[in-house]
């Protein structure tokens, strides 16, 4: 099929790059992209190449704000300072006491991006040291219908999926974790969320479709 | 802050990047630091509005927080990784944003414009600068203003046809065939 020829994937992958490619076919791109390392190498080769022409504008500072705001949606502003105070504190306290924000000060355990079919980070997903629970921070543009919810389960190898909880549409959330989703979050290699009525799948296991699977990356 | 991206600054940005993988918050620090400003431009380029693409450079680098363990050193560059993340997030915006309203852009004032062609090997080395440059400079002048234009403000075909006042057909083969002798020249 002439569209397949590779020289015709490639303009394809530039114009996704340059951008012209819209709508439907950018979305099919995107998705493509995704499963096909010849169209991987030709897209990122383009980024490459065009990357100079935005080197060659003219930097703008921005505004302390954002900084600040992106500390906050990381979860390190002000839990930041609270951290920072709690380490004082621990100086003077007992070893115990060290010991928890000790714990508390450790990167997480595991991360995890749900992405949409285009490419664009839906969440981030943070397992925290202590892996007692899950932060979830909205990045995109989550639509979700009306009556209906998006609920997060964990894939542990060879065993059913287990409810960690509903995912927020926007802003942050924390999901406590008890054993049993400890546990299934220990085997599991991917995350994934659903498409649920609005107080979550009434069964404990998935009704509707699994819109979104993300890899859990241990750090 | 807002100093142009310097020579040598591919090599840091890489380690910086690698270094927030392992989740080191100082990195990520330094890292918004380094390349925030150039970002910032390029996104304030396509949003045509500063709090817009103030909002899109926070959701920017939180995804760069949250991915930076997907960015391989060694098959490509770390400023070109950056940039794609930041120009796909714009365009997703932007095309968002027209389907809402057809005149999304204010304050149009704040667009950056180019630097004075001092770009002389930026970021991936005077190679890849200098290689682009002349192929661009080798294409017919229409061409090369479409690809520009619809780079740089992330712009769609009808989009650069109506900025340039010409026929969507003859914009859609301008880049069409701009992006064929570009690929020639740059693969030769």
């Amino acid at each position: 099929m002439k569209r397949d020829e590779p020289e015709n994937l490639d303009l394809l992958a530039a114009e996704f790059v340059l951008g012209t490619l819209v709508g439907a076919a950018r979305r099919s791109f995107a998705r493509r992209r995704g499963r096909d390392p010849f169209v991987d190498r030709r897209v990122r080769a383009w980024e490459e190449r065009f990357a100079v022409l935005t080197m060659r504008q003219k930097p703008v500072a921005p505004t302390p704000a954002v900084w600040t705001a992106i500390e906050r949606r990381i979860g390190s502003g002000s839990r930041g300072a609270w951290r920072a105070l709690a380490a004082a504190v621990a100086l003077v306290a007992v070893l115990g006491f060290g010991w928890v924000v000790w714990q508390e000060l450790r990167p997480p355990q595991a991360t995890a991006e749900f992405a949409s079919a285009s490419g664009e980070t839906l969440w981030h997903v943070e397992l925290a040291a202590r892996g007692d629970r899950l932060e979830v921070v909205t990045i995109g543009q989550v639509r979700v219908p009306d009556a209906r919810a998006r609920e997060l389960w964990a894939l542990p190898e060879g065993g059913a999926p287990v409810s960690l909880g509903l995912m927020p549409v926007s802003g942050e959330a924390r999901l406590a974790l008890d054993d049993r989703q400890r546990a299934a979050l220990a085997s599991a290699a991917n995350i994934a969320v659903s498409d649920e009525p609005a107080s979550g799948s009434p069964t404990g296991a998935p009704t509707g479709d699994v819109l979104y699977v993300a890899p859990l990356t241990r750090t | 802050m807002a100093q142009s991206a310097s020579t040598e600054s591919e090599p840091e940005i890489a380690r910086l990047l690698a270094d927030c993988a392992r989740k080191d918050r100082q990195a990520f620090q330094r890292l918004y630091e380094r390349t925030a400003p150039q970002l910032l431009a390029c996104l304030i380029r396509i949003l045509r509005n500063r709090a817009l693409a103030e909002d899109a450079l926070q959701d920017v680098f939180v995804q760069v927080w949250g991915r930076a363990g997907q960015f391989e050193d060694g098959r490509g560059s770390a400023w070109a990784w950056l940039i794609a993340i930041a120009r796909y997030r714009a365009i997703d915006l932007r095309r968002r944003e027209t389907r809402r309203a057809t005149e999304p852009w204010t304050d149009v004032d704040d667009i950056p414009g180019d630097e004075e062609p001092q770009d002389s090997g930026l970021a991936f080395g005077q190679r890849a600068t200098a290689a682009l440059s002349r192929c661009l400079g080798a294409l017919q002048p229409r061409q090369r203003d479409c690809i520009v234009l619809a780079y740089q403000g992330g712009l769609t075909h009808a989009e650069v046809a109506s900025e340039i006042g010409e026929p969507l057909g003859s914009v859609k083969s301008w880049i069409r065939r701009g992006l064929l002798a570009l690929k020639r020249c740059l693969e030769s």
